[in-house]
């Protein structure tokens, strides 16, 4: 975890798999910034992806495959 | 009463549409609400939807007192405290650098003492919130040197605090004596204010506190507008009492429900003030001072880059990270202005005015797009400037967002050669260590290759250089280069 002064958080993931990777900063207002590292040898993000805190949400229980209706 | 909510309605929308706009290619909002006052206002040939500036008095006040409260209430006191010596230095150093260039350029103009204490603080001070969005806009949240952007641009905004209460004593025009004693009443009311923000925090919060966001934002407004009247009446900046009544709230449990409740309205009085201040500027006169201005940001561009070095040096960081640092901290915006509407207000140099006016205007233009552009510049800085050498990685974005530096094992060697290379009696050009087991090993110039080949073989993800006078670290899974990150915790 990484603090970034007057924005938020910062967390750094890594799966071992090529060098994808993905940094998620939690801004203080709720927004939240994806990036992803595609490959190896990137040295700029391949996408950036920014969430509202609503959004992230979604997301999150996609991910852990929680069943829902919106 | 006569309000004239049509020029005023009418004046606002327009200065939010070429804000918009603005955004488009990714220009920051403040120098364009003002761009729309200087151009509908009354000094500006053309149709004028405000008539008299001072119409908009108390809607600017409001935006420059919320403006100030809600830096305070947000300023991230815990960060800076325990934000480390470097950082402190990098800021200090920035600082130094940017408000004497300031203080140079306004001696170089000779409008007289006053006005360069201002232009040096409106060329020193950067836009916190303009520098904020681009790094958010550039993607650079993951880059190496964006923990320390962030840090000195908070430190600057505390020192901004400082040069205020510094500052205002200086307009209000005493000498000697008067001003000594305008100074010592303007830093006691400050140690008054900050004592009160260390042990009166609870009471605060018990006099504003509101289960429901309509009178917690009722109480909030009241308590900081009565304030910042209050430390205007002592002689103390209206600026300053906003600014500490926030540190003051932001000690208090209410802290993350007023910034979310005071954002908005800040933003739309904040406006106005900008709004407002264009309407004071006569395009006639921006002709005359565009040479001052061509000069002042030329010497902002080179201060930056000097203070973006200085960074970069003492982090140790590459050339591409100096360039960053120097380009993005180039935003100038709310500040300048502020500094520029209390000259004004005080009766100083009217050039001031339009100077600082179209200064931000070709900055807000500048910056965006010179920090964008950062790599051409990153290849031509020399490496003599820095501690370490960085010949093949210069440009390279550095980052932080390694999470393998657990696997660093070994950081020292004393070989000096590629024993594989040696074995098959091949040459080597540089050679790079394992940072897992310490095998050392020829780069990827040389034939071999040996470096990466140590990696597909067994995986250890991290070399540095062995090169004498170089020092950078290198990530094969991400394929970056990797600096321990400053302050974190894993």
């Amino acid at each position: 975890m990484q603090e970034l002064p007057g924005v938020g958080k910062r967390y750094d993931l890594a799966f071992g798999q090529g060098g994808q990777r993905l940094s998620v900063v939690v801004r203080r207002d709720g927004t939240r910034d994806l990036y992803a590292f595609a490959e190896r040898g990137d040295d700029e993000p391949a996408a950036v992806i920014e969430l509202t805190e609503e959004q992230a949400r979604i997301l999150a229980a996609v991910l852990s495959a929680t069943f829902f209706d919106d | 009463m006569h309000v004239d909510l049509i020029g005023i309605g009418a004046l606002v929308l327009i200065a939010g549409l070429l804000a918009r706009a603005g955004r488009r290619f990714g220009m920051p909002t403040v120098p364009f609400y003002m761009l729309a006052g200087i151009l509908l206002g009354p000094a500006t040939p053309g149709p004028v939807l405000v008539e008299h500036p001072e119409d908009l008095a108390l809607l600017a006040a409001l935006g420059l007192v919320l403006l100030l409260f809600h830096l305070g209430v947000e300023f991230p006191v815990e960060q800076v405290l325990g934000s480390g010596r470097r950082l402190l230095i990098a800021a200090g150093s920035y600082i130094v650098i940017n408000v004497s260039t300031g203080f140079g350029i306004g001696a170089i103009l000779g409008w007289g003492l006053r006005e360069s204490l201002v232009i040096a603080g409106a060329l020193g001070i950067s836009s916190s919130a303009i520098v904020t969005k681009l790094l958010i806009e550039l993607r650079r949240l993951t880059n190496a040197e964006t923990p320390a952007i962030l840090g000195i641009i908070v430190i600057e905004d505390l020192f901004l605090a400082l040069y205020l209460a510094l500052l205002t004593p200086v307009l209000s025009g005493g000498s000697g004596g008067d001003l000594a004693f305008d100074m010592a009443t303007s830093f006691g009311f400050l140690v008054l204010l900050f004592l009160f923000a260390r042990f009166g925090a609870r009471a605060l919060g018990g006099l504003i506190g509101s289960n429901e966001d309509e009178l917690l934002a009722v109480l909030v407004v009241g308590v900081v507008l009565l304030v910042a009247g209050t430390s205007a009446e002592v002689g103390v900046s209206d600026a300053i009492g906003a600014l500490l009544i926030g540190l003051v709230v932001s000690r208090t449990k209410l802290k993350a429900r007023v910034e979310k409740l005071v954002l908005p309205l800040r933003d739309v009085f904040a406006a106005v003030f900008f709004v407002a201040f264009g309407l004071s500027i006569d395009v006639g006169a921006l002709a005359s001072v565009a040479p001052a201005v061509a000069l002042a940001v030329v010497a902002t561009v080179a201060a930056n880059l000097a203070a973006g070095l200085v960074t970069a040096r003492l982090f140790g960081f590459n050339q591409r990270a100096a360039a960053n640092i120097g380009l993005t901290v180039l935003g100038r915006g709310e500040f300048s202005l502020i500094l520029a509407t209390l000259a004004l207000a005080a009766g100083l140099d009217e050039r001031i005015g339009p100077f600082i006016a179209l200064y931000v205007l070709v900055l807000a233009i500048v910056s965006p797009v010179l920090a964008a552009r950062s790599r051409p510049l990153a290849r031509v800085i020399p490496d003599r400037l820095f501690r370490s050498n960085w010949t093949y990685v210069r440009e390279q974005t550095m980052s932080t967002a390694c999470t393998h530096l657990d696997r660093v094992q070994v950081t020292e060697t004393d070989a000096d050669e590629c024993p594989r290379c040696v074995e098959n009696g091949d040459e080597w050009v540089h050679l790079r260590m394992c940072l897992t087991c310490g095998a050392v090993a020829c780069c990827d110039d040389s034939v071999n290759k040996h470096a990466t080949a140590h990696y597909e073989q067994f995986g250890h993800p991290l070399i540095r250089t062995i090169e004498p006078g170089e020092d950078w670290r290198y990530c094969y899974i991400d394929g970056a280069l990797v600096q321990a990150p400053i302050g974190a915790s894993r």
